[in-house]
């Protein structure tokens, strides 16, 4: 059953600006000049009870003004979205009570009083009847392992432990809709993985609906197998993860080791037509060939090579995504 | 109305608040000091006589119930709410299933509290030692009570719509700075609203500065006549319906730009 769902979706902004110089500063008392700007263009998608879509894009491109439109903070210049059947922008408190947005650059929670005292507030707040509010702190704290985190004040926590906290207070009303914008900012890399293991558990357990956006890759790749890309404001791709890498990168590296004797000659082997040697690095070539031509390839080199080893992997993620955050960006929505 | 929800965040507020008093006391502190000067400059320039009839017990009196009065109705969250909105807190607010007025009004009610295991104390002392002159009457006891609460709620509801103004201009907070300076001159503070010199007396009986501050102080000190008495409520609960008027307002206005240009 779809859980939200948007359509035609567009935010234009009517950002001041002045040239540099104290000269323009002074005019732009008197005349301000402004200009649109579309950080949103007619997007539409569909996201089903339960699913957890990953939104990428670089910076600039939409991604969490779409999320703030989403969550109600902001109103569209046009177009529609129904999330959990509700107009998101009208706020509604029955609305705003299944909903939760987790922002990893704001807080929800006090700097100077301890994290259960502002979970008991957000308790309060969203009327969550004592049992539950027990129940679901308990469940939150044993999946976090954050039990001495609770009674200490918040400003002696570290950045990851705040984090963590941040997942709580945004999860103890149980939400059946989560927006999570960068919840794995600043973070070290074994706490990020802990964050990621937490959402995809609590995802299982709770068949939560999920938008996530993130600019590290590994938060996508592990948590949704759905991503959306939006770039420009225009989205480019709504699919699955290895479905983007495959139409943006349509090939696949093969990574082989040869005997001594062929390694230490100097010159490269005699390799098939349609082979790319990519890196030559410790008795190891890296090849690039098409997607459909690897596994003919693959059994060409086993043939007329001393192979002691061979490997065929996917282009990294990682890869594929700088190519559409760097200047090959323009030429991508030709591509799809 | 989430009333739960809106006692906790009192709660909080507390709790927060008291983790950082002694800020608090300095800042309560800070607040007295503008009083206690005219206290003295009133009380010595009375010496054994009067000037326009008050003397000097009366001035000492007048100066410790306007500290008091001064602290129970000085809006602090006036001068945040212009950061929650530039800086995109606001955003946080307005996800929850509650008005981020609560917020605002949380801060106000447990603020005074603070403020009041501070100031009561000192100024208890302050009156052991510098001996004023009161005779409060059940009567003026009695109109004190709602002349301070409109008092704390038009200062609130006036400097909370002037902050507002954040929606649109990036340093609105100087229109509260402003508000402060006003209040400072026309609503008894540098000197009783009776000392001020002609026309200046006239401004502050008519707009709206002293009704924030100096007329509960007049109303409890009896200097006020009962038809003073009643012209004061009755342009008190005009100034506060148009403040009230006006902030709601500004509040739609604001909450339709926020959501037009983002956090």
């Amino acid at each position: 059953m779809p859980q939200i769902v948007v359509e035609n979706l567009s935010k234009t902004y009517r950002v001041p600006e002045r040239e540099p110089g104290l000269g323009a500063a002074l005019k732009s008392l008197f005349r301000r000049k402004h200009r649109e700007v579309e950080a949103v263009r007619d997007i539409s998608f569909i996201v089903e009870t339960g699913e957890v879509v990953g939104f990428i894009g670089p910076n600039g491109a939409g991604k969490t003004t779409t999320l703030k439109m989403l969550s109600g903070l902001l109103h569209p210049s046009s177009g529609g979205a129904r999330v959990i059947g509700a107009v998101p922008w009208e706020r509604k408190p029955a609305y705003l009570r299944r909903i939760s947005m987790v922002l990893g650059n704001k807080s929800q929670i006090l700097w100077d009083i301890p994290p259960v005292d502002s979970f008991r507030v957000l308790g309060e707040i969203y009327n969550v009847p004592l049992l539950e509010f027990r129940e679901t702190l308990d469940e939150l704290v044993a999946l976090l392992d954050m039990e001495d985190l609770l009674h200490k004040p918040t400003r002696n926590l570290s950045l990851g432990e705040r984090m963590k906290c941040e997942l709580v207070a945004g999860l103890l009303h149980r939400p059946d809709v989560l927006f999570l914008d960068e919840p794995t900012l600043g973070l070290d890399v074994s706490m990020q993985t802990r964050l990621r293991r937490f959402l995809a558990e609590y995802n299982l357990r709770r068949g939560v609906t999920m938008i996530l956006t993130s600019h590290y890759m590994a938060d996508v790749v592990a948590l949704c197998a759905r991503v959306i890309l939006i770039h420009h404001g225009c989205l480019l791709y709504d699919g699955a993860l290895s479905g983007l890498a495959r139409k943006l990168a349509p090939f696949k590296l093969i990574k082989v080791s040869l005997g001594n004797g062929h390694m230490s000659a100097g010159a490269d082997p005699q390799l098939p037509t349609g082979v790319e040697l990519l890196q030559r690095d410790n008795g190891q070539l890296t090849l690039r060939v098409g997607h459909d031509d690897a596994p003919g390839i693959t059994a060409k080199l086993l043939n007329t090579l001393p192979v002691l080893d061979l490997s065929v992997e996917d282009p990294p993620i990682e890869a594929v995504i700088d190519q559409i955050y760097g200047d090959g960006a323009v030429n991508l929505e030709e591509t799809l | 109305m989430n009333l739960r929800g809106a006692w906790a965040l009192i709660k909080r507020t507390w709790l927060s608040w008291l983790q950082e008093r002694s800020f608090f006391f300095l800042l309560a502190f800070g607040w007295m000091i503008s009083p206690l000067i005219y206290l003295f400059v009133w009380s010595t320039a009375a010496g054994a006589g009067t000037v326009v009839g008050m003397t000097r017990g009366e001035f000492v009196a007048y100066y410790l119930i306007l500290i008091l009065v001064n602290q129970l109705t000085y809006a602090t969250s006036n001068w945040t709410v212009g950061d929650m909105i530039r800086y995109g807190y606001l955003s946080g607010q307005l996800l929850r299933p509650l008005s981020p007025f609560f917020d605002t009004l949380a801060s106000e009610i447990a603020g005074r509290v603070v403020f009041m295991t501070f100031v009561i104390p000192v100024t208890t002392i302050l009156a052991f030692v510098l001996r004023p002159e009161l005779q409060i009457t059940l009567g003026n006891g009695l109109a004190f009570v709602p002349a301070l609460a409109m008092a704390w709620a038009l200062r609130f509801i006036w400097g909370y719509a002037l902050a507002l103004l954040a929606f649109w201009a990036t340093r609105a907070d100087a229109l509260v700075a402003l508000q402060d300076a006003f209040i400072f001159l026309l609503a008894g503070q540098v000197a009783p609203t009776v000392l001020l010199p002609g026309a200046l007396q006239s401004a502050s009986v008519v707009l709206p500065f002293r009704y924030m501050l100096g007329f509960p102080v007049e109303v409890l000190m009896g200097s006020l006549g009962q038809a003073e008495v009643v012209r004061g409520f009755v342009l008190q609960a005009c100034w506060l319906a148009l403040a009230l008027i006006a902030f709601l307002t500004i509040w739609r206005a604001g909450m339709k730009r926020y959501s037009a240009v983002g956090g």
